[in-house]
């Protein structure tokens, strides 16, 4: 790897380390195990890692953003993750965030062109 | 599902204790889920180089596992600047203390080559420790804010003002001079001790200043007079002040330009031990050992070499003192032209 794929290879993971808890709160408002949820978000164009993905879960729920349980499915106990109302608030103000910087960096690209 | 359950449990082995059970059940449940999509994507089991292939690039158990530990720093992003402060600082003062005892130790207790060399060589273990104390001493703060941050709040407000003052912005910009650099002003204060202990080591060994006429001079009929001493005890003293200032202007933070009323009074300190020479009784700067054997041959050459040493010390006071004059013009043409443009 070049130093500049190096460089472009930690700003891309440092630009998606932000958005994936926001994509996983997201997702989340319907209820997933992790493997279901990790399908769910790569069908919707976002990959992530288990390695990434199931302790992000953990730590989402251990800061009271979401709330999990284990049921029993297809004979098998699998821990089950959903929203939690404090995750609701909190995700309503991180889309909100989200949305003016998508905005911003738009109106910036865009004034950039001319 | 043997491999499975192998990767699982080494898996195990790295995660913390009071949750590893619970992880690996989900992970269990997580894993043995996409075990059967791939098995169903492709119509049969998978073989057991196809599942190793699959485990390793879910990753070694050992960073699975560290990725379920919380975050945790010795010495955290917050408190870091502050630790490169004191750390830097640490070092700097102890080497200084270091050295300066070392040399007065050496030279009262008239030390060999050897004690010298081994002071030297344990700069380094003095520095290593010094910067392990520091370490342990943040990382304990670390801790304890990371985790009782409200028991202790006057800690971190402590460690946010840190350095405790900022330094004052230096007139000199104005005039285009280049500040003085924090590793300049570093390696001012080290070859002030340096020097010192050089200077120190002189009296002991007196070929560190004179190299072979050490050996001449102890053999030659001549002597030293006492003002001699009382000069090099002088220099000594002017030596001790101005490191004393350098090391207060750095604690300080006023490094970057030095103080002007300091300059003058280090010239005009200076010239204390030039006028004690100067003005010695009689001119007399060397003596003859045995002045009643060595005066018929070697009376007019002591006579030549006082008059000679007289001579120069006068051209070196004058120096020195149109140095001080210009200093002192120069400060208060300074000091009226601001009043001047004050008003």
């Amino acid at each position: 790897m070049t130093v500049a794929e190096n460089l472009y290879e930690n700003l891309r993971l440092e630009l998606r380390r932000g958005c994936l808890g926001l994509a996983v709160l997201a997702q989340l408002r319907q209820e997933h195990y992790g493997y279901t949820l990790r399908k769910a978000l790569a069908e919707r164009g976002l990959a992530i890692d288990e390695s990434t993905l199931y302790p992000l879960l953990r730590r989402l729920e251990s800061q009271g953003l979401l709330a999990s349980e284990w049921r029993e499915e297809d004979k098998r106990n699998k821990r089950f993750y959903r929203l939690s109302s404090d995750g609701e608030q909190i995700l309503a103000q991180l889309l909100q965030e989200w949305n003016e910087i998508n905005t911003a960096i738009d109106k910036i690209n865009n004034s950039g062109n001319l | 599902m043997d491999r499975l359950e192998r990767y699982l449990q080494s898996v195990k082995k790295y995660l913390p204790w009071q949750r590893q059970d619970d992880i690996l059940a989900e992970l269990r449940a997580n894993l043995e889920s996409q075990l059967e999509d791939n098995e169903a994507e492709i119509g049969r089991p998978l073989t057991d180089a196809e599942i190793e292939t699959w485990l390793k690039q879910f990753g070694p158990p050992m960073q699975v596992a560290a990725r379920y530990a919380p975050q945790q720093y010795l010495i955290g992003p917050n408190i870091f600047p502050t630790y490169w402060y004191i750390l830097r600082m640490a070092c700097f003062w102890v080497l200084v203390v270091y050295s300066i005892a070392n040399a007065i130790q050496i030279a009262v207790a008239n030390s060999t080559w050897n004690a010298v060399a081994h002071a030297i060589f344990f700069i380094p273990s003095v520095l290593v420790m010094t910067a392990g104390w520091v370490t342990l001493v943040f990382a304990v703060l670390e801790y304890v804010l990371a985790n009782y941050p409200q028991k202790w709040p006057e800690l971190t407000s402590w460690i946010d003002r840190l350095p405790s003052k900022v330094p004052d912005i230096e007139m000199d910009f104005a005039s285009g001079k280049k500040p003085r650099s924090y590793p300049m002003a570093v390696a001012g204060v080290v070859f002030s001790v340096l020097f010192l202990i050089w200077l120190l080591l002189v009296p002991k060994h007196p070929v560190l200043m004179f190299g072979p006429g050490a050996q001449y001079m102890n053999d030659s009929p001549f002597l030293l007079a006492p003002v001699w001493y009382q000069f090099y005890w002088w220099i000594v003293a002017l030596n001790v002040v101005q490191l004393a200032w350098r090391c207060i202007d750095l604690l300080r933070g006023a490094w970057q330009h030095p103080n002007r009323a300091e300059q003058i009074v280090s010239k005009a300190l200076g010239l204390v031990p030039i006028l004690l020479v100067l003005f010695v009784p009689d001119h007399v700067y060397v003596m003859l050992k045995n002045s009643g054997a060595d005066m018929a041959h070697y009376g007019a050459t002591a006579t030549v070499i006082n008059q000679a040493i007289h001579t120069s010390t006068l051209i070196v006071c004058a120096i020195v003192t149109i140095q001080l004059l210009w200093e002192i013009g120069r400060t208060i043409w300074e000091v009226s032209r601001k009043r001047a443009a004050a008003m």
